[in-house]
């Protein structure tokens, strides 16, 4: 039999079974036919059976039965579709809309990696398919994958970029906040890049809406808001807290603003002994230069007197080398000096950071007794209402029981009156 | 305002840079639609093209531009469209009327000898051409059929014509309701049909006007027919003759110049159909309606049905 001939044998029972409802048996041709394939017609079995499915009513479920159970993975699918023609290219991936959409988790895996291929089809592909599950049920908010698509921005097939405008702008639909997040940050960092920068804008101007904004802008308000969510609900409850964590804040910003004072004036010392460095190794070239037009022109004065006087000559030179030497103890003693006052400032500096430290675990300290007091504060003053309303329910009792009394008192003599005036 | 306002607007405004600006804009907006909003998008492109079945290539191809000034993913995947209908396989539109350059034409249709034939066509070397073709059908099993005119060389596979127009180097692929330009290709296409499903069906060319088509339905065969209508007769020619005869006539003759019917000296009856590239019918200016490859197989089909139900049986 032909390859042609088992071709079309073979497409005929996956088609029968099929229409059948036999779909794990097509599903079993299927996974055998493409097994028996070599290397040069796999292509072409592939093509026949995606051929058939693309034609049959129950051709979409046979489809994810071959994807769910890897008789087709995704990756070399694409790529082998990249070899094909682009009708079939984009009719399949047409068929695989649907599956997209519901079922995601068979595509997201292969996602990022596919977006990384050499092959330009296969990236474009790749793109359309998660084009077509952002527009489905799920929600893209992988922020790797994401900025994979980002980068697909300046990929060097137009095709391509065209395709990552498309999907950012479906994934932006539901994720406004990371995929404007992302592209901004993208932008500033390839500013010189204008292709880059229209297309980031028609993403934006397709994501941006001005419900879009607002919840934007509720999303960077929340960001900044959590850290003192806690404190905040306190503060509804708690009145009195309020006021004082107020205090306590604007303490902890005053003793920052300290701080950073503190370390402005380091640093405007530590220029300053700079400078102050420098003009003393200035004065000490001077010095030195000086020294050095000394004796050179004692040295002229001395070679004219070479011939008359002998003794100058030898004294000369070791009256230099002492000076030389004095110079450079001198140097050595500034220098060892400048040592020593760097190490005192590094200590002092260092003690400082031990009292500020200090200081902080004081002031946490402090908040902490402070958090304390105010806690038993509340209790107190709660025990405190509990008793005020013990003793008013203790008078409430009392002055009920002499009302009781002077009734029972007023009827008795109501009734001695009544008694007295029948007799 | 309305699409004839402009089309009223062109034919009757005097001033020519007003028209030439309005073609302007034209041109720029197909250009932007082709170059930039359609191809950008391949997918797009490829299933949903912005053109209704790119008759946007057809434009440029037949106005005698190069691959270069077309848009080339487009007409790669026209290319491909036809192609794959060709090899019976999955497509988006069916490409009837398709315009190909010569080269692609015969790497679609001929792709193991598309360099040589594109070289033995364009320089009408049809001796080198005429032997791959042969070779093709009598060696390889494959299934065509052609005819050479003075500036069409037709083909034929299956149901399907194709036309290489030979001084422009296109062709027409899938003709269908393209209108059949002279007379020349009008009687080619009725030659070919004639060769291969009614050999004895006279053809000529009548003042150079007409291509004339005679069929004959033999006196025996009408001899057997009833003289009057009955509802029980299961004759077929009874059937045929006084039920759909007529039928087919009347649609006919929308598309046919003239029809004759009379009787040679043996009594039998000649149908003649007069063709020109013309129809019967007219448009809303009362101008002729030219004749589409379609109507033209309608009138085949019918020659077709006469001579193998009522010619071929008898002569047989």
């Amino acid at each position: 039999m032909s390859e042609e001939e088992t071709n079309i044998a073979e497409i005929k029972s996956i088609k029968d079974f099929v229409k059948d409802g036999r779909i794990d048996d097509a599903v079993n041709i299927i996974a055998l036919y493409l097994g028996d394939s070599t290397e040069e017609n796999y292509i072409d079995r592939l093509e026949n059976i995606l051929e058939a499915l693309l034609h049959l009513h129950g051709g979409r479920t046979v489809l994810r039965f071959l994807l769910e159970n890897l008789i087709i993975d995704i990756p070399s699918l694409l790529e082998n579709l990249s070899k094909k023609d682009s009708v079939l290219r984009y009719t399949f991936l047409l068929l695989l809309k649907t599956i997209c959409e519901n079922e995601c988790d068979l595509f997201l895996p292969y996602s990022e990696d596919l977006l990384k291929s050499d092959d330009p089809n296969v990236r474009e592909a790749d793109l359309q398919l998660i084009l077509y599950m952002a527009g489905g049920d799920a929600k893209i908010d992988d922020r790797s994958l994401v900025n994979t698509i980002v980068e697909k921005l300046t990929d060097e097939k137009d095709f391509v970029v065209e395709k990552a405008i498309q999907t950012l702008i479906t994934i932006g639909g539901k994720s406004p906040t990371l995929v404007t997040k992302i592209l901004s940050d993208y932008a500033k960092e390839r500013s010189e890049n204008e292709e880059l920068k229209n297309s980031i804008d028609t993403i934006l101007k397709s994501i941006v809406t001005v419900e879009k904004i607002e919840e934007i802008v509720e999303d960077e308000k929340s960001k900044l808001e959590t850290p003192s969510e806690e404190i905040s609900l306190e503060v509804h409850t708690h009145k009195d807290l309020e006021k004082e964590e107020y205090k306590i804040l604007d303490k902890e910003f005053e003793l920052k603003r300290k701080g950073l004072e503190i370390k402005k004036k380091k640093l405007e010392l530590e220029e300053k002994e700079k400078e102050i460095e420098e003009k003393v190794i200035q004065t000490k070239e001077e010095a030195l230069k000086l020294k050095e037009e000394m004796l050179i022109k004692e040295a002229q004065f001395g070679e004219e007197t070479v011939t008359r006087e002998k003794l100058p000559k030898v004294k000369l030179p070791k009256k230099l080398k002492k000076e030389e030497s004095e110079i450079i103890d001198k140097e050595l003693e500034l220098k060892k000096k400048d040592l020593e006052i760097k190490k005192k400032k590094l200590e002092i500096e260092e003690k400082e950071k031990e009292l500020e430290e200090k200081e902080i675990l004081e002031r946490e300290k402090a908040l902490k007794l402070k958090e304390e007091l105010i806690e038993k504060e509340k209790e107190l003053s709660q025990v405190e209402l509990e008793l005020k309303q013990k003793s008013i329910e203790q008078k409430e009792q009392k002055i009920k029981e002499e009302e009781m009394k002077r009734v029972e008192e007023e009827m008795q003599k109501i009734q001695r009156k009544l008694e007295e005036d029948e007799d | 305002m309305q699409p004839d306002d402009i089309l009223n607007f062109l034919n009757n405004e005097s001033e020519k840079k007003f028209k030439s600006e309005l073609i302007d804009l034209l041109m720029k907006r197909i250009d932007k639609l082709c170059f930039e909003e359609c191809q950008i998008d391949r997918i797009q492109c490829t299933l949903t093209p912005l053109c209704s079945r790119r008759f946007l290539l057809k434009l440029r191809i037949k106005n005698k531009l190069k691959l270069d000034d077309l848009p080339k993913f487009c007409y790669s995947v026209h290319k491909g469209v036809v192609e794959r209908f060709f090899r019976n396989k999955t497509i988006v539109y069916r490409p009837y009327d398709a315009y190909l350059y010569l080269i692609d034409f015969v790497d679609v249709f001929f792709h193991g000898d598309y360099r040589k034939l594109n070289k033995f066509v364009s320089f009408k070397n049809w001796e080198e051409a005429f032997k791959i073709f042969d070779d093709r059908i009598h060696n390889r099993n494959e299934k065509f059929d052609y005819l050479l005119t003075e500036n069409y060389l037709v083909f034929k596979f299956e149901d399907r014509i194709h036309v290489i127009f030979l001084n422009e180097l296109y062709v027409l692929c899938n003709a269908n309701r393209e209108n059949i330009p002279d007379l020349e290709l009008l009687q080619g296409v009725c030659k070919l049909y004639s060769g291969i499903n009614f050999p004895e069906v006279k053809l000529r060319l009548r003042q150079s006007k007409h291509v004339e088509i005679t069929v004959k339905v033999p006196f025996e065969v009408l001899n057997e027919i009833s003289t009057e209508p009955s509802i029980n007769n299961d004759s077929k020619a009874d059937n045929y003759f006084w039920n759909t005869f007529w039928e087919d006539l009347n649609a006919l003759t929308q598309y046919c110049d003239e029809i004759h019917l009379q009787m040679d000296k043996n009594q039998n009856l000649e149908i003649i159909l007069y063709l020109s590239t013309k129809t019967s019918n007219y448009d809303g200016e009362e101008n002729p309606v030219s004749l589409r490859f379609r109507d033209l197989r309608l009138i085949l089909n019918f020659i077709n049905r006469i001579y193998h139900d009522y010619f071929v049986i008898y002569v047989d």
